[in-house]
């Protein structure tokens, strides 16, 4: 079973929420859902730790769209990458309603 | 001071060529109708003609006893700043490059190239656009226009390797092959990494990856500038020439294809035994060897495949049946043609350095419609590519459109429907 769900909050916005260490395949699966995806993005990080996806959350981020990120700690460093016409804004916050305020303000 | 800087490298790069197909134009303007920029938006300034007026004028104006006497008599003004800054906006803005416009031209004029000499007058007067001159800095600083420094890369690569489970040689003295990927594949395409890295393993090629020539990216091509060009492109052969490699295979990227391909041995010395490729034309190759074997009609029975032909693999580098023979085995009963397609196809509309323009946005989008209307004849539902570049624009289209059309890299076509990979 894959470590992360994708559910729809609203029209434009949706729920990627992670539940575990991502495997290999969930990786591979995210890129491929990052790419056809073309609405914006909240990042619920509740069920894990900072550690656990922190990597994964910086190597993402390029290929992310608009997005808001909350549920875990997690060092702004991860979210330190090469700002350039291909990007989008991706950001962190402490709660789900501030995560989701923003969102619908982009 | 600008406008005379452009002038007089307007004037430095009219050689015998240049003004011989400057006096070739008659200026009948059937160029224009070839323009995807003129086609989608109907304005004047966007025919090719127009966009290589300046350049003209430039000439006839100081190389011509008939346009010395019409500016000495008041009858045409001489070339201002304000005139400039118009045609910074038409030649960055609303031209790729693409060169359609030469195929159409009954005179036979290579109206591409003249326009990248309108560019390299500009980008020396310092007239190329923001966002643009921003990439280029970025490049000559960080050694990337978009961010891939050393350690961005190596963290990159590490990812790839770990998550996708694939090897990526890097720095591999005694490779046969030096491969180079485009910075937005490297940080928006990861995938394409793994994919190609999986294709050429299972070949059973002798290759590397070189953290000198990690990107084969151009901005400077780009802005036209020959000195950046040339500068960026050097860093790609020492790495070639540092690694011992007989060949350089660039990967899905268009504008840096035709740099490295064509420009480079122009502006700089690349070894006369030193190979330069494209993936498609590598794989289309390791197919008919049989070092790989694609699983016939892979991708049939998902709705309608066409191939999006970019401008400088396909039209400017002859790439335009190695595609199409690997899409007959992948979908044979799917694939269908866009029309017009080929060395006629009309461009994505992202190319050229458009993309990184945010004033740009308006006419690349104009532009992309005409890819859409393209895909809805043909019954396209996935329109696959080989040029990174043109994939970004048809993403950031079909956003725009609220389409559902599906975008596909034909390097993750062939690695999915690889057998017996590795």
């Amino acid at each position: 079973m894959a470590s992360f769900t994708l559910t729809p909050v609203e029209k434009g916005i949706m729920r990627c929420r992670h539940t575990g260490e991502l495997s290999h395949e969930d990786v591979q699966t995210l890129a491929s859902f990052l790419h056809d995806y073309r609405g914006k993005l909240l990042i619920d990080l509740t069920d894990i730790t900072g550690e656990e996806c922190g990597r994964h959350i910086h190597q993402f981020a390029p290929m992310m769209p608009t997005a808001a990120i909350f549920g875990a700690e997690l060092d702004p460093g991860v979210l330190d990458f090469p700002d350039s016409y291909y990007t989008h804004q991706v950001k962190l916050f402490d709660t789900e309603a501030e995560a989701l305020a923003w969102l619908r303000e982009q | 001071m600008s406008t005379q800087i452009a002038l007089d490298t307007f004037v430095a790069e009219t050689g015998g060529w240049v003004a011989a197909q400057l006096e070739a134009c008659t200026r009948c303007g059937i160029c224009a109708e070839a323009c995807h920029f003129y086609q989608a938006t109907g304005n004047p300034d966007f025919a090719p003609v127009w966009k290589i007026e300046v350049l003209r004028k430039a000439y006839e104006q100081r190389m011509t006893p008939g346009g010395k006497l019409k500016t000495a008599f008041h009858i045409e003004k001489k070339i201002d700043d304000q005139e400039l800054l118009d045609w910074s906006k038409i030649v960055y803005e609303a031209c790729t490059v693409c060169n359609k416009c030469s195929m159409a031209c009954p005179m036979g004029i290579d109206l591409g190239p003249l326009i990248h000499n309108v560019r390299t007058g500009l980008a020396a007067a310092g007239l190329v656009p923001a966002d643009l001159a921003a990439a280029v800095q970025k490049q000559l600083d960080e050694g990337s226009p978009l961010g891939v420094t050393d350690d961005v890369f190596a963290d990159r690569i590490d990812w790839v390797q770990d998550d996708w489970d694939v090897d990526i040689p890097i720095d591999k003295e005694g490779s046969d092959t030096m491969v180079v990927f485009s910075s937005i594949e490297i940080m928006k395409f990861p995938e394409n990494l793994a994919d190609i890295a999986r294709i050429l393993n299972t070949a059973g090629e002798n290759w590397t990856l070189s953290s000198k020539g990690r990107e084969v990216v151009n901005f400077g091509f780009y802005e036209g500038s020959p000195e950046h060009t040339a500068l960026f492109l050097q860093k790609l052969v020492d790495a070639a020439t540092e690694l011992k490699v007989k060949k350089i295979v660039v990967t899905e990227c268009g504008h840096a294809y035709d740099a490295l391909r064509w420009t480079a041995a122009n502006l700089i010395d690349v070894p006369k035994e030193l190979e330069i490729t494209h993936i498609v034309a590598l794989m289309d190759k390791f197919v008919s060897e049989g070092k790989i074997k694609l699983k016939k009609g892979a991708f049939d029975g998902s709705g309608g495949i066409a191939f999006h032909d970019a401008c400088k693999i396909q039209r400017r580098g002859g790439h335009i049946e190695e595609p199409r023979r690997l899409l007959n085995i992948l979908a044979p009963e799917s694939f269908r043609e866009l029309t017009p397609n080929k060395e006629q196809a009309i461009c994505c509309g992202g190319g050229g350095g458009v993309i990184a323009i945010k004033e740009a946005d308006p006419y690349r989008f104009a532009v992309f419609g005409l890819k859409i209307d393209q895909a809805k004849v043909a019954g396209a539902d996935t329109v696959v590519m080989a040029c990174s570049n043109c994939r970004l624009q048809f993403l950031d289209g079909i956003q725009h459109y609220g389409s559902e059309l599906k975008i596909k890299g034909l390097s993750n076509m062939v690695a999915e429907a690889m057998e017996g990979a590795n």
